[in-house]
């Protein structure tokens, strides 16, 4: 590689930015199989891989610039309707898409295989072949006979101009749309007439118009087409500084053109744009109906994603940041003033009304400061909808494979939740997803047989909760099967023989995140479950999550993934033990209560106590720890973990909540049990900080305590 | 916060520039010794392990710090005495005299008054570079760098020391000093 590091990132980054809006557009694409073609969306794509393209040259990455250039060329044929879209062609953009993602990573890590070469030059290949099949098509004369200005239509692309055609084919009545903006913010305006526009109907092209009307504005004119009848857009269009010309077709074969619309005059107004007035309505529930046949597999999975370093904000948000600056200069100044009169008087008269001063100037800095931390957090979040997106795609690729029939279901994709997070929890979404397509949901037949609808579902929901978020993955297949899972258990030495008949259902479900779990039994043995969620459940516990099981033979399974919504900083209830001073995430506790120490029984030698009427176990820190323990007569109890599964946490004292950074401890330390990471508390040393949802699996499951090193 | 920080900066020992005069004897030093071409010596960082002098090749050590407060880790192995935080990374502390024989146990530096020892003020936590991430070594005493020639170092006979952890004995005048493999010392 040529470029330096610095110009690489940048280049991936941007890539990644694009890849990603390619990979949305196509699944768009792909689930709209046999709909008639949106040429909006081809064209957007098109754009995506000629970006791409201009990209890649730039940066000397010829292996996508190649790529680019011969997905654009096909999908210029495609927009230009030169091509059909059939399935081999949605297939081919599929697959250069995935040839894309292979080779830009190489480029980050400065690699050059000749595997990834070769994958790219095949797709290459293969997107090459739908050019020589393509035909021309016959030249119409629609356009000749359209009263469009000479002038106009010599300035009409080659795609512009096809558009119009196929609008002029079926039938729909072409208008052109004269506009006057002001120069200020001409932009605002064009873009809010745009998006009426485009919501009934296409606009075919936007021209800047040859006479500007009066001398302060910009005037457009935009050609475009719609079925919409001639009132109707007159009232749509009330408000905008935008009036209507109907552009017919001379009556050589049909008119198609609505008869008798004069000059629609639309009350012109200022351009001011209006509040409100293009705020897109929030995303909503996308549910996608998966199409299911016997394509040749396509190999490498889609996990291959790409980290990227950068993040793209909003300009609002950075805005908000840059007031919270300003406003702490200013305190800054009002300190140093407040420092000089000190310094210069010396007298200590003043010092009531002084310091009554430095007082409020204090409060307003810390308030400003917390203004300032929550807009650096906003910044850090993003959309969960970034890994949904990927996780369609998987979705269907794998339905396809196993020849089932699978509607993939999203909710909540407008959850944002910090870039981290999203980034650590692609790869454990895709294993669940991936999980419940193949080995969850049955085959149409076996379904049928079972009197459940042959098309199954595979669903992923993200709720907000407080400060956590709650991703839900899944499906109505056909469950865990407890008994599998009991009796590899006992053969893998995981559990006990006479204890495995004792195991609730919950606890026997949950056996499949131990590891060694999926290596002992094969795939197929536990229908189907267990493939490594082990790594899934160590993924999420290095997010500080949770991760829960649930199943119903026949129904279903599904798996519960609670996360902090940040990692960044945490608010931490600071404890101590035996002496020594602990964090512990103020997310992970939802009670504090005080307990004495004749308040603890036992069952079965397990310490539990009572929290208004429910039983939970109880553990002390000390003992956990390993630590030298005094006795006391009466301990603070923190209560963590969910619903279900809780448990008291017992410690000496509490020393206050701070917000906290947390470093993860990594290297040598990186396995340590029942501790996320370490943090500064502006002590000499640095303050442990505990993993909850550790201390939760090895007190409420110790058959699963993980070895002490 | 930031005044705090700089009370510490002058409080404690600033191990860059430390290390930096450290480097300058031993650049003069090599000037005397142009007549073996043949033969080039190697630096190494000299330090004290109860009482014992041992020497590590120098580009193994990142810096020197003065030993701070360690934080220990609940039931880690008995040769980590804690971790320690320089410049925002947290980095373990390991123990390498019961691996050298020279103690029973590893010494209990952090807790309670009464259940840890206290540590020597000249007591200092070689920063060893390592691929898992650098690791925190406690000595006893930093003493200097030292240039030892391959010739210099006497591989160990039949008896002397117990491991693959020691390279040899290196000598320089009357002194001896035990070559240490730091990272087999560790594992």
């Amino acid at each position: 590689m040529t470029s330096s590091p610095k110009g690489l990132s940048d280049f991936v980054a941007e890539a990644t930015e694009i890849l990603d809006a390619l990979n949305r557009d196509l699944s768009i694409l792909d689930q709209r199989r046999g709909e008639p073609l949106d040429p909006g969306l081809v064209n957007g794509i098109f754009r995506s891989s000629h970006s791409l393209k201009g990209l890649a040259a730039m940066f000397g990455e010829q292996r996508i610039a190649q790529l680019a250039h011969h997905t654009e060329d096909l999908l210029d044929r495609l927009r230009l309707g030169r091509l059909d879209l059939t399935d081999p062609v949605v297939d081919a953009l599929l697959e250069s898409f995935d040839a894309f993602q292979v080779v830009l990573r190489e480029t980050e890590r400065q690699e050059h295989s000749p595997d990834a070469t070769q994958r790219a030059q095949a797709v290459c290949r293969k997107l090459a072949q739908f050019s020589e099949t393509a035909a021309a098509p016959p030249r119409d004369d629609a356009l000749d006979r359209l009263d469009l200005d000479a002038s106009v239509r010599g300035v009409l692309t080659e795609y512009e101009e096809h558009r119009l055609l196929e609008n002029l084919r079926e039938g729909l009545a072409i208008w052109k749309v004269r506009a006057v903006f002001d120069l200020a913010n001409f932009d605002q305006g064009l873009g809010r007439l745009n998006s009426k526009l485009k919501s009934m109907g296409e606009i075919l092209s936007t021209l800047p118009s040859a006479d500007p009307g009066d001398g302060t504005g910009i005037a457009f004119d935009i050609i475009f087409g719609s079925r919409t009848a001639a009132e109707k857009l007159k009232s749509a269009l009330a408000g905008i500084s935008a009036s209507l010309h109907p552009l017919l077709l001379s009556p050589e074969r049909e008119a198609a053109a609505p008869g008798g619309a004069a000059t629609l005059a639309v009350a012109p107004l200022p351009s001011r744009a209006r509040p409100g007035s293009s705020v897109s309505p929030p995303r909503p529930a996308v549910e996608s109906r998966l199409a299911t046949r016997k394509d040749p597999p396509a190999e490498a999975e889609s996990s291959e994603r790409l980290l990227t370093q950068t993040v793209r904000v909003d300009i609002g948000r950075l805005d908000s940041l840059m007031d919270a600056v300003g406003e702490l200069l200013l305190i800054k100044a009002n300190v140093a003033r407040l420092a000089d009169q000190a310094s210069q008087s010396g007298k200590p008269a003043f010092g009531k009304l002084w310091g009554r001063e430095l007082h409020r100037e204090s409060r307003l800095l810390e308030r400003k400061l917390d203004d300032l931390q929550k807009g650096i957090l906003e910044v850090r979040m993003v959309p969960l909808g970034q890994v949904f997106d990927k996780l369609a795609r998987t979705v269907r690729r794998i339905a396809r494979e196993s020849g089932k029939e699978v509607d993939f279901v999203m909710h909540g994709g407008e959850v944002e939740v910090d870039k981290l997070i999203v980034e650590a929890l692609s790869d454990p979404l895709m294993h669940l997803v991936r999980n419940a397509v193949d080995h969850g949901v049955e085959g149409p037949e076996e379904r049928r047989l079972l009197g459940k609808k042959p098309r199954g579902q595979v669903s992923v929901r993200a709720t907000q909760r407080g400060n956590q978020v709650v991703i839900e993955v899944s499906d109505d297949g056909r469950g865990l099967d407890e008994d599998r899972i009991r009796e590899v258990a006992v053969r893998t030495g995981i559990v006990a023989a006479e204890h495995a008949a004792e195991l609730s259902e919950r606890e026997l479900q949950n056996l499949i995140f131990l590891p060694g779990f999926s290596t002992a039994s094969r795939v197929s043995e536990v229908s189907g479950r267990g493939v490594g969620l082990d790594v899934v459940k160590t993924n999420v516990s290095r997010l500080s999550g949770l991760i829960d099981t649930q199943s119903e033979r026949n129904q279903g399974a599904s798996f519960t993934i609670t996360l902090p919504e940040t990692l960044a900083i945490v608010r931490a209830l600071v404890v101590s033990v035996s002496g020594r001073v602990y964090a512990v995430p103020l997310n992970a506790v939802s009670e504090i209560t005080s307990i004495a120490e004749s308040d603890v029984k036992t069952v079965e030698k397990r310490e539990v106590i009572g929290l208004r009427g429910k039983t939970i176990p109880l553990a002390r820190l000390a003992r956990v720890f390993q630590l030298p323990e005094k006795a006391r007569m009466r301990h603070f109890m923190l209560v963590v973990g969910l619903a279900h599964r809780r448990l008291g946490i017992a410690v000496d004292e509490l020393l206050g909540q701070q917000d906290v950074v947390v470093k993860p401890l990594g290297g040598r330390l990186r396995h340590t049990v029942g501790v996320a990471g370490a943090t500064d508390l502006g002590d000499r040393k640095p303050v442990l900080v505990l993993d909850p949802g550790a201390i939760i699996e090895e007190v409420v499951n110790p058959e699963r305590r993980p070895e002490l090193v | 916060m930031a005044a705090f920080a700089d009370i510490l900066k002058q409080f404690f020992y600033a191990p860059d520039e430390d290390i930096g005069e450290l480097f300058k004897l031993p650049a003069q030093a090599g000037q005397m010794t142009v007549f073996q071409p043949e033969e080039s010596a190697a630096e190494y960082l000299a330090f004290v392990l109860e009482q014992e002098s041992y020497a590590v090749p120098i580009a193994q050590i990142r810096e020197i710090v003065r030993a701070v407060p360690l934080t220990e880790i609940p039931r880690s192995p008995k040769n980590l005495l804690g971790v320690i935080k320089i410049r925002g990374e947290i980095l373990p502390v390991y123990d390498v005299k019961v691996k050298l024989k020279l103690r029973e146990r590893a010494p209990i530096v952090v807790g309670l008054e009464g259940e840890a020892e206290e540590l020597p003020g000249s007591a200092r936590i070689l920063i060893v570079r390592d691929l898992e991430g650098d690791i925190g070594i406690l000595v006893d005493r930093v003493l200097e760098v030292i240039r030892l020639r391959p010739s210099e170092i006497e591989p160990l006979a039949p008896g002397i020391g117990g491991g693959d952890y020691l390279l040899g004995l290196g000598h320089l005048g009357k002194d001896l000093f035990i070559v240490l493999d730091v990272h087999k010392a560790l594992s």
